[in-house]
């Protein structure tokens, strides 16, 4: 199978085999990784600046669980492990169906290629799938989201 | 450097350094010991002092870290503190009472509005994280650069903006929601209340109008108008104002219901009302 590969800046691409759904996404924003990274790992935080989650509880740091409750399925709460954490590089947090990826990567003429990614699946796939909403719009809102208040906070006062 | 350029330095910058600590702590004791603590801090470690910063920032760091190990453990106050301590004060008799003699007798007892919103700062703003409360203190009040404020909280400059950024939000969200100086809807009206009882011949609204906030409250920005409550804030020293020992005792009356407040609820018991 393909990885999914976002092509069009801000865009989600999402591909689907029998097993498995990915969607992925990536931007250019305009911020020192920091400031990016300060606004995907502070939980309590998120509902302020991203428009696609309702709330997060807990810490996300490595091994922590955290409870998500997205704009995509309010009523259901999400319970998920932070399985790596690699300060301005690499946060990954899922469960037993999938992963969610957030990459960084430091660009040479300043700020940073943002780029995630989420895959789903397993052998019982197949029964649930049909249940999955798409995540092309919520991620694109997601990354859109970051952006903005990244871009916002760096320009903030020296 | 040498002692005594320190402690002549020291002293030039000493007063802000005291009306920071008590902004953070709410407490004129924990003010006074912290400083006294962060000068001998600074005497004694003089010699790794290495001019990367000013003097000012580096003493600023101390002083900040004695507060966060004396805040660390503590919880942070709610947003709605001053509703809480409004109860409590109100059936609070003695409370009064040495309010109306500090009133009365003191050259820092008279009530104006402007020492009140910079006082209600203070305790709102404990509910923000510990972090952010420094970051903001340390950016909007005392005006230390990105740069410093790294300096002083040992982080990256991106985590200052970041918490310089979230603690902003919040409290201009916060006040945007509670000052009824700045919003017609706002639910919270203590320092015209208060007015009315300190000066009872004033007209609350003329006293209202000299507040530059207040006058600005239709046109300017919800951001302008932090601004402007920054200003209040920077303009005024807590210690040596001409409100300082109402509004001190004030603070002392907010800090112990808040510490009865976090230890009752803490335990799952509501405060008893008096």
């Amino acid at each position: 199978m393909k990885n999914a590969q976002p092509t069009q800046e801000g865009k989600a691409v999402t591909t689907k085999t029998v097993f498995s759904r990915e969607t992925s996404i990536s931007n250019s924003i305009s911020a020192d990784a920091g400031i990016v990274w300060a606004l995907l790992t502070n939980a309590a935080d998120y509902p302020r600046w991203n428009s696609t989650v309702v709330s997060i509880k807990g810490e996300i740091k490595q091994g922590q669980t955290i409870e998500l409750k997205s704009t995509l399925d309010e009523k259901r709460t999400f319970k998920l492990r932070v399985k790596e954490f690699e300060a301005e590089k690499r946060l990954v947090w899922g469960d037993a169906q999938g992963n969610r990826t957030y990459s960084l990567s430091k660009k040479e003429a300043g700020g940073v290629r943002f780029s995630m990614t989420e895959k789903i699946g397993g052998p019982l796939f197949p029964l649930f799938a049909g249940m999955i909403p798409s995540f092309d719009e919520s991620f694109e809102q997601f990354a859109a989201d970051l952006k903005k208040e990244a871009e916002t906070i760096q320009k903030s006062r020296k | 450097m040498i002692s005594d350029e320190l402690s002549t330095e020291f002293e030039s910058f000493q007063g802000e350094l005291k009306s920071f600590v008590l902004r953070m702590t709410a407490s004129v004791q924990d003010a006074e010991d912290i400083v006294q603590e962060t000068y001998l801090k600074a005497r004694s470690k003089i010699n790794t002092f290495r001019g990367e910063s000013s003097l000012k920032t580096w003493v600023f760091s101390i002083a900040s870290n004695l507060a966060k190990d004396l805040l660390k453990s503590k919880k942070r106050w709610p947003e709605t503190v001053t509703d809480i301590c409004r109860e409590e004060a109100l059936g609070n008799r003695q409370f009064f009472q040495e309010a109306m003699r500090i009133r009365e007798t003191s050259p820092q007892g008279k009530f104006e509005i402007k020492e009140h919103i910079a006082f209600c700062f203070t305790c709102v703003s404990k509910s923000l994280p510990l972090e952010q409360h420094l970051v903001l203190l340390l950016k909007e009040v005392y005006g230390f650069k990105v740069k410093e404020i790294a300096q002083i909280i040992n982080n990256t400059e991106a985590m200052v903006k970041y918490y310089m950024h979230v603690s902003r939000s919040r409290m201009i969200e916060v006040f945007d929601h509670r000052c009824s100086l700045i919003n017609k809807e706002g639910i919270c009206h203590q320092c015209t209340e208060l007015n009315g009882i300190f000066n009872p011949k004033q007209k609350a609204q003329e006293e209202v109008a000299k507040i530059e906030m207040a006058r600005a409250a239709t046109d300017k920005s919800k951001e302008e108008l932090f601004d402007l409550r920054m200003k209040i804030l920077q303009e005024l020293d807590p210690f040596e104002s001409g409100a300082a020992e109402l509004q001190l005792h004030h603070l002392e009356h907010n800090r112990r219901v808040m510490e009865k407040f976090l230890e009752e609820n803490e335990q799952g018991r509501p405060i008893q009302r008096k």
